[in-house]
């Protein structure tokens, strides 16, 4: 297969790169910016060539905003996923498959690993060595495929079923929050009670529905989940888990997520849009602190970037590839994600979207019961609440990233999120006057859909 | 030989919208429920006068739904929303607060969307996923106290405690008598189909309750007199089908009559407009909350995830059921976007070939274009059952 | 012992394809293969009007005729109306005792048909409102290629890479493979992809009703050699040689119960 014409990074960028921060990890060990390079330029290339494709809208592909440090080590994290959770489960913590858009501070103060859907991915991504893209996306479709007969054609989310049941990746246990913003999730853990894999711990933390955060017993019911998934994790760890181990890590997690809020704040007041698209949206999920499987080296590379985004915007510094004044896109809905590169190339750019911030930017009391505070915080999570509140909190975000449409996609499959797309379009624009549009996106291939990707550029044009 | 008194009910379903009419004019409220765990006990006590919405079969009604939810909802929820839009069922016309449970998330989902776009009165009651939890019990009995709540709210009054035993005795009486008509459309020489007795069961969904109740004894006295003593017995020439899965609601009958066109004979089903629903309802205290719990210690609906298979309830009692009525064949029927019942198609699949039951998974939505595939498989599936039951030599040598 | 010969016919009415097999005891006489009309009685009716002519037969001289496929419901012309199902599942134990899996891929449906050593149907799935591997689908592509239809699977056999597909759902895998097109890459590379993507789908009934050695592929699809060999890799099988054109499997089928039938009738003996 050719895996000639990679993406190779400037050898001349090596001296300003290894002169940045370290990444420092949760078990107390670093990686050094030298470490990243050596990495990212002479070992990365031949165990994953695929993400040094040259393929203009490969989404996989590796951001070209060089200058900017986080870029790389972000690339570097997500590259090295399976070489890190391997070796921290062999160091005895359990790996927890959970969902997007949850926070993740129960799994981690258990001694736990929580890694949602793409991450799960991406660490059983990470066990196949050498494919170019095309073999790469062949790899994920046969896997999804195999998910698909053993479960249903219809189901969008599978709870990392092709990878635990089928693909002997050892996950320890599957514990989404369930209901929270998804559907499928319940019956996708469900269905791992049928697969081969007997060893994997199954449990739905139960995020109830309705005025859940206004309603007492709903809170303490889901205080309730919590402790039982802590006990669980905890178990597995070999460990007794305190409520001052919760209110430790929620302390942290908190931290990440401010300074996801104060990274967008900064991003949003800049005239010129201080990253492109893919690095922006990066950043603001470090906050939640799961993409990596380690909230530490989140953290860090978090805490680094914000510096630089701050530089940029004080000095009026325009990202590599972004054109002047881009049309502003906000992106509702889950699981699907428009391909920047295209969206950029049109003349406009993603400035934010609802879901993995609704979670990232919910604080939690530090003060009092932290199980109480966690669930009290998770069902305040805006992106759950009836249309109405959703709405008023996503014109929030409209307004503050001085988005110009919003571009509700949604999975083929989903029910929830499907279902939600029109009122909370009909609202935006009852409201704000924002133009929005719906768009249904099918099973994705290294690139998008040209179908999807014309309706989008239309889009830009019309706005 | 017909039953007379399921042409005395016909009659009365056709009378009935006309009749809510009345009752609403000299003040009555009518409460339209749908989901899989609404404690109706509840609904009746207060007053109200509660109907099912259980309304499939119009692709039109489809379509029109999905313009308000989605394309990916499941056909049936959408036919409801269509129903609200075009506000054309006489029952449904009839309706004055609606309650939804959260069993299924597109049951809530379609309640989000009627509240919005149709401006109804929506009480939505949550419905633990960890329903076999202590923990998910308690907080299903705190639901079900807002439920009440939240209907005496509309009813202007409180839940008197002594017309909750009322109504669930009412209730308990309806679903005992079911059970026992249910028996004899199974048997030998049955005088009633399974048709005529899902009609039956959907009848109690729409009528006055004490009326239904009298007229369910009837059913049953008529079918005493005609069949002494029902016996369920296999007879190698009939294709005993069971129905399992999604939903099949008033309006629609694509697979039903399907089936019998082939030559199947329906002889059971745990469908959630059949007899499921009426079946091991124990309610051990009087009160919301413990009348809820009945409900939810029920054999649970396929949206309530069980995470260990050997002990799933589900299953358990489809296989008791089978035994019970002498199936010798599963129809599951999912509904398309019935992601509950349809992500468990191969694995209920997998599980019942181990009992060796024969199991013919059919998807489908309520347009008709798939009825002649349809036919094909049934009609396949029944061929291979009668082999199967006759020996090879019997019916195609 | 009757000096008379017997005939028995199979007629099977596909969406793409009419079907006629001749039956003289225990042995093909003669087959008939017309694309199909509009009129499904017209096209069986031309189907088997083939297979007599060919046979040098009037129809007077059939001892029974069984009708399957979806023009079985009205076939005035048959004695008896069985499912292709059952039929495909007889035609293939007839030819080949030792087959216990058929993959039957037609106009516009797939079935997977797990038999026992009688040839009487164990399970089987059909694929779901999916236009997936069936006959239809391919024939779109080939309009997307400007290839001729039977030339797909040499094609395919030709690439050198495998351009992964995003969906087997005919409207959006004609449109995605028209930008891939557009993108550059190669045709044989493309189609490489679709049959394997295909070929992935179709496991999927298989997953339903399980997989048995042998494993016969039947259906006018079962002529695309790229398909073939697709399906071998996916479902990680040899599939055996038919001794007769696979299309003819149903039709066939249905001679053999035509047999079977007039014998339990007592029209022969
Ligand atoms: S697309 Fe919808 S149903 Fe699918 S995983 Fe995402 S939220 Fe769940
Ligand atoms: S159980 Fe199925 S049919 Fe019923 S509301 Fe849910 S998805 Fe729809």
């Amino acid at each position: 297969m050719v895996k000639t014409d990679l993406y190779e990074y400037p050898p001349e960028l090596r001296e300003e790169f290894e002169a940045t921060e370290a990444i420092q990890f949760r078990d107390g060990s670093s990686a050094t910016a030298a470490d990243v390079w050596h990495f990212m330029t002479e070992i990365a290339p031949k165990r994953y060539p695929f993400a040094y494709t040259q393929k203009k809208y490969a989404g996989v592909r590796l951001s070209r905003d060089i200058h900017l440090p986080s870029a790389i080590k972000n690339h570097y994290l997500l590259l090295t996923m399976n070489d890190r959770i391997t070796r921290s489960r062999e160091n005895g913590a359990p790996v927890i498959f959970v969902q997007g858009g949850q926070s993740v501070d129960p799994y981690y103060a258990a001694g736990g690993i929580a890694l949602r859907p793409a991450s799960v991915g991406l660490w059983a991504r990470g066990r196949h060595e050498g494919l170019g893209l095309n073999e790469e996306v062949v790899r994920q479709h046969k896997q999804k495929e195999k998910a698909y007969h053993a479960i249903s054609f219809e189901a969008c989310q599978t709870a990392g079923y092709e990878n635990i049941q089928e693909g002997g990746l050892p996950i320890d246990m599957v514990a989404p929050f369930t209901c929270l913003r998804c559907s499928d999730i319940s019956y996708g853990v469900e269905a791992h009670r049928h697969g081969p894999n007997k060893a994997v711990k199954l449990m739905n933390i139960d995020y109830p529905m309705r005025h859940q955060a206004d309603k007492t017993w709903a809170v303490e019911y889901f205080a309730q989940n919590l402790r039982r998934l802590t006990s669980e994790i905890g178990k597995l760890a070999g460990r007794e888990v305190t409520d001052a181990d919760l209110s430790k890590e929620i302390r942290l997690h908190n931290e990440g997520r401010r300074l996801a809020i104060e990274t967008a704040e900064l991003w949003w007041s800049a005239d010129l849009p201080p990253t492109n698209g893919v690095d922006r949206r990066s950043l603001y999920q470090m906050g939640g602190m799961e993409v990596h499987g380690d909230p530490s080296a989140s953290l860090t590379v978090l805490r680094e970037s914000h510096a630089y985004i701050k530089e940029r915007v004080n000095k009026g510094i325009k990202a590599e590839g972004v054109v002047d004044k881009p049309i502003r896109l906000f992106v509702c809905g889950s699981c699907v994600f428009p391909n920047d590169f295209r969206i950029e190339e049109a003349g406009a750019i993603i400035v934010g979207q609802d879901n993995h911030w609704s979670d990232i930017s919910t604080l939690v009391e530090e003060d009092g019961d932290p199980y109480q505070n966690l669930a009290h915080a998770i069902l305040s999570y805006p992106y759950e609440q009836s249309v109405e509140v959703r709405a008023a909190w996503t014109i929030e975000q409209l307004k503050k990233s001085r988005a110009d449409g919003v571009l509700f996609l949604y999975q083929w499959g989903c029910n929830t999120q499907s279902a939600i797309a029109r009122m909370l379009c009909d609202t935006i624009k009852r409201d704000t006057g924002i133009p929005t549009m719906i768009i249904e996106q099918h099973e994705g291939g290294s690139e998008q859909s040209e179908q999807l990707l014309n309706r989008v550029n239309a889009f830009i044009e019309m706005l | 030989m017909p039953i007379k008194t399921l042409e005395v009910i016909r009659k009365r379903l056709e009378e009935r919208p006309a009749e809510l009419r009345k009752l609403r004019e000299s003040g009555q409220k009518v409460v339209g429920w749908t989901g899989y765990n609404v404690p109706e006990e509840i609904i009746y006590a207060l007053g109200f006068i509660p109907i099912r919405i259980a309304i499939g079969g119009d692709d039109r009604l489809v379509e029109v739904g999905g313009r308000y939810a989605s394309s990916k909802n499941c056909v049936f929820i959408r036919e409801i929303v269509g129903v609200f839009s075009e506000n054309e069922d006489p029952y449904i016309q009839q309706t004055d607060i609606l309650a939804f449970d959260a069993t299924c998330l597109q049951n809530f989902r379609a309640a989000e969307v009627i509240e919005y776009y149709f401006k109804k009165d929506v009480i939505v009651l949550g419905v633990p996923r960890n329903f076999y939890w202590e923990e998910g019990k308690e907080y299903f009995g705190k639901e079900a106290d807002e439920f009440a709540r939240l209907l005496e709210e509309r009813a202007g009054v409180a839940l008197d405690l002594a017309k909750l035993g009322e109504s669930v005795a009412l209730y308990n009486d309806i679903r005992k008598t079911l059970k026992s008509i249910y028996t004899f459309q199974a048997a030998k020489d049955n005088v009633i189909s399974w048709v005529e007795v899902f009609d039956l069961i959907q009848a109690g969904d729409l009528l006055d309750k004490k009326e239904y109740l009298s007229l369910l004894h009837e059913t049953l006295a008529e079918l005493r007199a005609l069949q002494h003593n029902p016996i369920i017995e296999v007879d190698g020439s009939e294709g005993r089908i069971f129905i399992s899965g999604s939903l099949i609601p008033r309006g629609d009958r694509k697979l039903i009559s399907i089936i019998t066109s082939v030559g199947g004979r329906i002889v059971g089903d745990d469908i959630w407009t059949g007899i499921l629903p009426h079946l091991d309802l124990e309610i051990k205290e009087i009160s919301p909350a413990g009348v809820a719990l009945g409900y939810l210690n029920r054999t649970p609906h396929a949206a309530l995830p069980y995470l260990d298979l050997e002990s799933d309830r589900r299953l358990k009692k489809l296989h008791e059921l089978l035994g019970e009525f002498k199936a010798q064949g599963v129809i599951y029927h999912t509904l398309r976007y019935c992601d509950p019942f349809t992500f468990k198609a191969k694995e209920t699949k997998d599980v019942l070939a181990k009992s060796d039951i024969p199991v013919l998974e059919i998807h489908t939505e309520y347009a008709g274009s798939d009825y002649e595939a349809l036919r094909t498989r049934l009609e396949a599936f029944v061929e291979m059952i009668k082999i199967k039951a006759e020996s090879a030599a019997e019916v195609i040598v | 012992m009757s000096l008379k010969r017997n005939f028995f016919a199979g007629v099977d009415v596909g969406s793409l394809a009419a079907k006629s097999v001749i039956l003289e005891d225990g042995k093909v006489f003669a087959t008939g293969l017309v694309p199909s009309g509009f009129d499904s009685v017209e096209s069986g009716l031309n189907a088997l009007n083939l297979a007599l002519e060919t046979a040098g037969l009037k129809k007077e001289d059939l001892t029974y005729i069984v009708g399957t496929g979806y023009g079985r419901v009205s076939a005035p012309y048959a004695n008896k109306a069985v499912t292709e199902i059952t039929c495909h599942a007889k035609g293939a134990n007839f030819l080949h005792p030792t087959v216990r899996t058929i993959i039957d891929m037609g106009g516009q449906d797939c079935k997977a048909i797990r038999i026992d050593q009688d040839g009487a149907v164990v399970d089987f799935a059909m694929n779901d409102k999916c236009a997936a591997g069936t006959g239809r689908f391919l024939e779109v592509m080939a309009g997307v290629f400007k290839v001729k239809l039977e030339d797909l699977g040499a094609l395919s056999l030709s690439a050198t890479e495998l351009v992964p597909m995003s969906s087997t759902c005919t409207v959006f895998a004609e449109s995605e493979t028209i930008s891939l097109v557009a993108r550059g890459e190669k045709p044989a590379n493309i189609l490489n992809g679709i049959h394997h993507a295909i070929a992935n789908r179709i496991s999927g009934l298989f997953a339903r009703v399980g997989i048995t050695s042998d494993v016969f592929f039947s259906g006018g699809v079962a002529k695309n050699t790229g398909m073939k060999t697709a399906i071998e890799e996916a479902l990680k099988v040899t599939i055996v040689k038919p001794e007769i054109d696979p299309q003819l499997i149903g039709a066939l089928g249905a001679a053999v119960l035509a047999r079977n039938f007039s014998k339990k009738q007592g029209l022969w003996s």
